[in-house]
């Protein structure tokens, strides 16, 4: 069932925006909820989170980060008007929706997406949400909508350097994230520490949270293929027991993550994902070769 | 027809890819009759009375089978008229025949007893029927008996929602709307189909053939809502307040995982996430398809029922060495004898009387080994028949790289949480009619019955749909009273 792209942009560096027609999914979407796309006849299928919906008009918006081949292409070859083949949703549990207090929501990079629609709402209820986002300078996003929505945005950018690859820019994520996660939770009280990015962010982010003693939540991002609790890809290991993220979660009690497993399982793919990725590049350079 | 049959002993062989051919490549193995084999073949049944023939009380939708096979005869001199009137009695019962002549465990159900089996080899009925579902796709026949049906069929006002586009949701939504309803049916993922689309691989049932069944559907009025995750894009509650009636066809997707350290391994697949991968997303052509997936050289499929056999099949053709591993002995493999005669042609070696207790990785987390017990079987037997086998306390380990598990499925958990619904160990309560704990809701194949086969799941969609059409009958008629 094809669905309408409404509109498209790029936000920042490898940053890009969609607004799809899914009234299906945007009728019953919580925040905390993600959704399956699938863009090509022969493309995979990837989860993404909405970050905000109209019900009435049927709408969802997405951001992607591009990474891999799949955000690349879409990046490259769709624009408003055409058609992704697939938006499969809502999945995955929503958020508790309660008073927690004094809430620290942190993304990283791209992650920062899938915090948005779950701070409002947890600032909606009567929260005090202070939002984090821990990216580089170039891939700073919905900055404003964050400013409006809850009690205190804080950007922790950094630059990049020439000559770094994904592998330095990961560590430098890490060392600004726990540096200023540090800071916050000496300098105030807190009630919750909520998290989404790379597993290897989360973890170190959980090990500094975990010497205040404070609850915390992570959404976790293993690998997906249906994402409906049909393969068992996505699972993990929580408090000793098997889960899946995808109907399990994606939120879990980040005390009783196995971390070192998700890392793991996580990276799997990572050499077939280059793989496809280059070959994509080459087809394009050979594209380009020929005009 | 009385006509006096000649007794011919032996099958009629349909012909077959080649072993080295096809341990290299996804395409069908068994190339199945041409109408002169066909015909043959059709010519050695005995033709058994329908009240006694074995055939049809072993069919779980009851084809009849003589019936069709004596038009082959009948007609022989008109392949296409032939083939148009065998079809038309095959789809009385059973709208897939190009499914289920590949599918079924035929030496279990219609072949079990046939007569012939006395005197000689059975009836090959699978192919029989295979046949008559190929030539009839081909060749336009089955378009043309579906453009008739249609101008017949009247119209009832009343809507039926189907959940999952699999077997039994399948074949519950041809009956209803050959019955005049109109049908929607809800699939979770991006194709119809379910599990002939996700877990059987090309090799033995090739997608466009179930493509072109779903085609059919649609010709019919059928609408395929797919991305639609029952349970969470819509409930049980709120199809109800759309639809006269629901039918629950959602299968059997949860994996069994085994309860052993090292379960979460890298290269550790549950079976339908590794078939998942080759079959529905094709990463058989990988990079050319963007979902890859992993297989190293040394491959343990653990199991030994069809989606093993299947698992370790298509992990062959990526030129892997492959072992099914099984706790029991080879008198209790339970995969259709053609499967495991194929596996073991195609080199796939059976180790018998182990079960997994470790899996061993690396530092990175990725399997390298199976630690197995070694089992040994007693002379109890247990309520299926089966041999009771115990632990020895002796241990065997296996190098493996990948490691599939095949040991069966429970049903999808999103929709036993509908409120209201009864559910038992996992499985949907039904009462005589197949209608649930909720009124107006129903249910049938693997969400009932756990993990059964892809005809039991059509029979059950099709009791369903009778059963639905009477409840919707007495709703229309009450309304009118």
């Amino acid at each position: 069932m094809p669905y309408k792209i409404l509109d498209k942009k790029e936000i920042a560096m490898n940053e890009v925006w969609y607004r799809i027609h899914a009234p299906h999914v945007a009728k019953k979407v919580q925040p905390g909820q993600f959704v399956i796309v699938r863009a090509f006849p022969t493309g995979e299928r990837i989860p993404l989170t909405p970050i905000k919906w109209d019900r009435e008009e049927g709408w969802i918006e997405l951001v992607t980060f591009v990474r891999g081949k799949t955000t690349m292409r879409m990046a490259n070859e769709l624009k408003p008007g055409d058609e992704i083949l697939n938006v499969a949703g809502p999945l995955g549990n929503p958020a508790p929706m309660k008073k927690f207090g004094k809430i620290l929501a942190i993304g990283l990079i791209t992650g920062m997406v899938e915090v948005f629609p779950i701070a409002r709402a947890w600032q909606e209820l009567g929260n005090d949400v202070t939002t984090l986002h821990v990216t580089p300078n170039p891939m700073v996003i919905l900055k404003e909508d964050f400013e409006e929505a809850v009690s205190r945005h804080i950007v922790e950018g950094y630059d990049l350097q020439p000559g770094w690859g994904m592998q330095e820019i990961a560590q430098e994520l890490v060392k600004r994230a726990v540096a200023k996660v540090k800071e916050l939770l000496e300098s105030e009280d807190w009630d919750l520490v909520f998290t989404v990015g790379p597993a290897g962010g989360q973890k170190a982010i959980f090990n500094v949270v975990r010497e205040y003693g404070i609850p915390m939540e992570a959404d976790l991002h293993p690998i997906m293929v249906d994402a409906t609790g049909m393969c068992g890809a996505c699972r993990v290991t929580i408090g000793g027991e098997v889960k899946f993220a995808c109907i399990d979660g994606p939120g879990f009690d980040a005390y009783k993550v196995d971390w070192d497993e998700l890392i793991h399982r996580t990276g799997f793919y990572a050499p077939m994902e280059r793989l496809a990725l280059e070959t994509y590049l080459k087809q394009l350079q050979a594209q380009g070769g020929e005009q | 027809m009385a006509v006096k049959r000649k007794i011919i002993k032996d099958r009629v062989p349909t012909p077959e890819r080649p072993v080295e051919e096809r341990v290299k490549s996804f395409v069908e193995v068994n190339l199945g009759y041409t109408f002169e084999l066909a015909v043959k073949e059709a010519e050695r049944c005995l033709q058994c009375p329908y009240d006694y023939a074995p055939c049809i009380k072993g069919c779980p939708v009851h084809i009849n089978i003589p019936g069709f096979i004596s038009k082959l005869v009948e007609y022989r001199d008109n392949p296409d008229k032939a083939v148009k009137e065998a079809l038309n009695v095959i789809w009385a019962c059973n709208s897939l025949p190009a499914t289920t002549g590949r599918v079924c465990p035929q030496e279990d159900q219609c072949e079990m007893n046939c007569v012939m089996g006395k005197v000689g080899d059975k009836i090959n009925i699978g192919k029989l029927e295979r046949f008559v579902a190929d030539y009839a796709r081909e060749h336009g026949i089955d378009e043309e008996l579906l453009f008739e049906m249609i101008p017949r069929i009247e119209k009832k006002g009343q809507s039926v929602a189907i959940i999952g586009a699999g077997p039994a949701g399948l074949t519950a939504a041809g009956e209803l709307a050959k019955l005049g309803y109109d049908v929607t049916i809800y699939e979770a993922l991006h194709e119809a189909g379910g599990v002939l689309m996700y877990g059987i691989p090309e090799f033995r049932l090739p997608k466009d053939i179930v493509e072109k069944e779903i085609d059919k559907l649609r010709k019919l009025g059928v609408r395929i809502l797919t991305d639609h995750v029952v349970g969470r894009t819509v409930t049980i509650e709120e199809l109800l307040q759309e639809y006269d009636a629901v039918f629950i066809g959602s299968g059997a997707g949860t994996p069994r995982l085994i309860n052993a350290p090292g379960i979460n391994l890298n290269g550790i697949y549950t079976a339908n996430e590794f078939l998942t991968r080759v079959n529905l997303m094709k990463a058989y052509k990988f990079p050319e398809y963007d979902t890859p997936v992993y297989v190293g050289e040394k491959v343990i499929v653990i199991g030994a029922g069809n989606t093993a056999m299947d698992a370790a099949r298509s992990a062959r053709r990526f030129g892997a060495e492959v072992t099914i591993a099984y706790r029991r002995g080879e008198e209790d493999v339970s995969a259709r004898e053609e499967e495991v005669a194929h596996a073991k042609e195609e080199g796939i070696k059976f180790e018998y009387f182990i079960n997994p207790v470790e899996f061993i990785g690396d530092e990175n987390g990725k399997v390298v080994a199976v630690k197995f017990e070694k089992m040994k079987a007693l002379d109890e037997r247990d309520a299926r028949g089966k041999r009771k086998i115990v632990g020895t306390g002796e241990y065997v380990t296996l190098e493996a790289d990948t490691v599939i598990i095949a040991i069966g499925k429970h049903p999808n958990r999103l929709i036993i949480n509908t409120p209201g619904l009864n559910v038992e160990r996992g499985r949907i309560v039904v009462d005589e009619n197949l209608m649930t704990s909720i009124p107006g809701v129903f249910a049938g194949g693997d969400a009932i019955r756990g993990e059964a086969t892809v005809i039991l799941a059509m029979g059950d969609g099709r009791r369903a749909a009778k059963a639905i059409h009477e409840y919707l009958t007495k709703k229309r008629e009450g309304q009118n009273a």
